[in-house]
């Protein structure tokens, strides 16, 4: 066994405030420096090192088809007049839906007093820091011409839900990153020392961050008050930035966007790939650093019950958005409904309700379905049809305009995308799981004091 | 025998796709550029030719750019030449007869335009005609009479079955009908007449409406259009402070009050909030630092 350092004393003696309550988890019988050694962050093994190898080249073909399209313009796209918003705004959508996660997991589990959930708040929150990172950069890629892009806030019309999109996601960033980094100081102190194990150039960033953490009362007094004042803020900021993306389609009039209910509709969509997202990286990060004893079947079957309520609860709002349209077929909305239930649509769009809300809320009803791997399977499930149900939602009503389509090229009268637009989507998603990598790899996944903090007072 | 006829098959199918490919492969080789004329008479005072060079791709037309076409009036010389032209990106053209062609072009009543491309040249023949309009309102009634004639033998004479359009001039170069007809003939007298069923229609400041009686693409006089203005609209009244008020629709200089009381709100809470939580952070390195 690896010799470690002693845990200083008043990292284990000074107790969070926010921190009352008997966990779910492990049984309280675990010692502090076997907490540390289990929840210190690892290097990468075979597998680590392939998968992150993998996600590199995904991300520079992504960057490479960039290039090209910095290169030749938006014309590499298949976008064109009618579909404006392909692939990248369908993407963008999702990473803004998925990075809500940050403020249902960290904010308001911890505002309603539940510790449970204690091991997988920083999971949550570098999914959301990741995810807005990469909508973010989307929607500069969505612009063709980048360099244009301080003209947004140089000449932006205030009266533009684009603006208010692009004020709301920086704030919502700096909200995320600021959650990310309160909870981490106590962890930083307890990363500096165990220099031998992080190397000299990872403590040397670890002193940078966190050296004038010394874990004091009146230390804790303040983080503890600013991660309230942090989970209180960031609930609202997360329901705007999600209500004006739903408002960028809302306020324009097109069939399949003309709705009232789309802020509701798109919020409780977020929650439920942001939950989707977590069970998987809770799968993921139990199996690859063998985290049984932190993240437990209780967990899970926690998380299950979670995901399935905000499963049927998006269920809902998909009734609604759908059949009431459907029951009144007005004609300008036919073709677009009709494209979508029977026509060249149904099987994404059947996809989409079947196995990403469908098959998990069956799943998860059960005891049996709300065990790791079934879970596992769900959260995929849940991601991929919220994926392509963001596709769904902007692709097939540009398609659909309000005034016919005539004298337009073949071209303009369908749309599927690019290698160039498939590339730069598949190389942000990797671009945002690979965030999600190097922070694992630079910091602990699971928040080490309040792991310790939670067994002593298990105990 | 079955490998015979097999055989047989196979070749025939060959020879056919071969004879089919050498078909196309020849049509295509063969596909001229043609050139076509359109004759136009704008108030009866503005005579000129629209030019367009076009091949054949398949079963479609298709524009020939950059073509360089000279036109002829009458016959193919020197002193007839009205002019040579190059067309556009889209195959287009427009030609405006010369004056100094007058005298030969007020002698007779036909005549012909020749463009010359390349080694073919296309020949358009054409009646000289003209179109008159008078309005007239009795009784409230409003009524557009227009009447067509040709030339021949130096006399005016009434063009019958003309089908022509009559309207007021919109948009985008659209015509809305007068009517309740979208297009209508001329009778043995040449003449035609409408009765102005578009009450109220936005005209201009003074609430002039523009009068247009167009024929188009005749075979024996071309395109004829004559214009008249008449106050028969309603005065468009400029609404010079429409985008000068505070909406959601307006310039960005213009944005309504409550909406950036609103913003800047939001924004001050919220980045106030951010600012604090950092000075926090200082805080707590002060406070680091002190021990």
């Amino acid at each position: 066994m690896e010799n470690l350092n002693p845990l200083p004393q008043q990292q284990v003696t000074i107790i969070s405030p926010l921190i009352k309550k008997k966990p779910v988890g492990h049984s309280g019988s675990l010692t502090s420096e076997q907490i540390i050694q289990d929840l210190l962050p690892q290097k990468f093994g075979k597998r680590g090192m392939i998968w992150t190898a993998v996600l590199l080249i995904i991300a520079m073909i992504g960057a490479f088809a960039y290039y090209r399209q910095l290169r030749y313009g938006l014309v590499v796209t298949h976008m064109r007049d009618y579909v404006s918003w392909g692939i990248y705004i369908s993407n963008f959508v999702f990473f803004v839906a998925i990075s809500l996660v940050g403020s249902l997991i960290t904010a308001i589990l911890r505002l309603a007093n539940v510790h449970w959930a204690t091991p997988l708040t920083r999971i949550a929150e570098i999914i959301a820091v990741s995810s807005i990172v990469f909508a973010s950069i989307i929607i500069v890629v969505d612009m063709g011409r980048p360099e244009r892009f301080m003209n947004l806030l140089l000449h932006g019309r205030l009266q533009s839900p684009i603006i208010w999109d692009v004020i709301v996601i920086c704030t919502y960033f700096f909200i995320s990153l600021l959650l990310l980094y309160f909870p981490l100081l106590p962890d930083l102190k307890i990363l500096i020392s165990f220099k031998e194990k992080s190397g000299r150039l990872l403590n040397k960033l670890y002193r940078f961050q966190g050296s004038f953490w010394k874990g004091t009362a009146a230390q804790f007094r303040i983080s503890d008050r600013a991660i309230n004042i942090l989970c209180i803020t960031i609930v609202p900021v997360a329901f705007c930035i999600h209500t004006v993306t739903s408002w960028l389609f809302a306020t324009t009039y097109r069939p399949g966007w003309d709705s009232t209910n789309f802020g509701a509709y798109f919020i409780s969509g977020a929650f439920l790939v942001g939950a989707g997202a977590v069970v998987v990286a809770m799968f993921m990060f139990r199996w690859a650093y063998h985290l049984q004893k932190y993240i437990t079947e209780k967990h899970f079957e926690k998380m299950g019950r979670i995901v399935v309520l905000l499963a049927l609860l998006y269920l809902y709002f998909n009734i609604n958005e759908y059949l009431v349209p459907a029951f009144k077929m007005k004609k300008p909305e036919e073709a677009h409904l009709t494209e979508l239930f029977s026509g060249q649509y149904a099987p994404l769009f059947w996809f989409a309700i079947i196995v990403g809300m469908i098959i998990p809320i069956i799943v998860l009803l059960f005891k049996k379905g709300r065990k790791p791997l079934p879970m596992f399977i769900a959260g995929i499930m849940i991601v991929v049809g919220a994926w392509f149900k963001r596709y769904l939602i902007v692709t097939p009503t540009l398609l659909h305009p309000f005034l016919p389509m005539e004298d337009v090229p073949a071209s303009y009268h369908h749309y599927f995308p690019s290698w160039e637009e498939w590339a730069i989507a598949m190389g942000s998603l990797a671009g945002a799981l690979l965030i999600i990598t190097f922070f694992v790899r630079i910091y602990p996944i699971i928040p080490i004091h309040e792991t310790i903090t939670e067994n002593e007072n298990a105990e | 025998m079955k490998t015979l006829n097999k055989t047989l098959i196979g070749l025939t199918l060959f020879l056919c796709s071969l004879t089919t490919a050498l078909s196309v492969s020849a049509q295509d080789t063969l596909a001229q550029p043609v050139v076509k004329l359109h004759y136009f008479a704008s108030n009866n005072n503005i005579q000129y030719l629209s030019v367009e060079t076009v091949t054949k791709s398949g079963k479609k037309w298709k524009p020939l750019p950059k073509q360089t076409v000279t036109i002829f009036l009458d016959s193919n010389s020197a002193e007839n030449l009205i002019s040579k032209t190059s067309t556009d990106e889209t195959g287009k053209s427009t030609v405006v007869i010369q004056p100094r062609l007058q005298s030969q072009w007020n002698n007779g009543s036909k005549h012909n335009f020749i463009a010359v491309l390349d080694e073919n040249s296309t020949t358009l023949e054409i009646t000289k005609a003209k179109i008159v309009m008078d309005t007239v309102t009795a009784d409230g009634i409003r009524t557009i009479n227009v009447k067509i004639m040709f030339l021949e033998n130096n006399a005016w004479v009434p063009a019958s079955d003309v089908e022509l359009k009559i309207g007021v001039s919109r948009s985008g170069s659209s015509i809305l009908s007068a009517g309740e007809e979208g297009t209508y003939t001329t009778d043995s007298t040449g003449a035609v007449s409408v009765e102005f069923k578009r009450d109220s229609l936005p005209g201009d400041e003074k609430g002039n409406l523009t009068l247009l009686a167009k024929v188009e693409d005749n075979e024996l006089y071309g395109n004829l259009l004559i214009e008249k203005k008449v106050p028969w609209g309603s005065a468009f009244v400029n609404n010079g402070n429409f985008f000068d008020q505070r909406t959601l629709w307006s310039t960005r200089f213009r944005t309504p009050l409550w909406l950036l009381a609103m913003a800047y709100g939001i924004l001050i809470i919220v980045w106030g909030t951010i600012i604090y939580l950092v000075l926090q952070i200082v805080r707590i390195k002060k406070l680091g630092n002190a021990v």
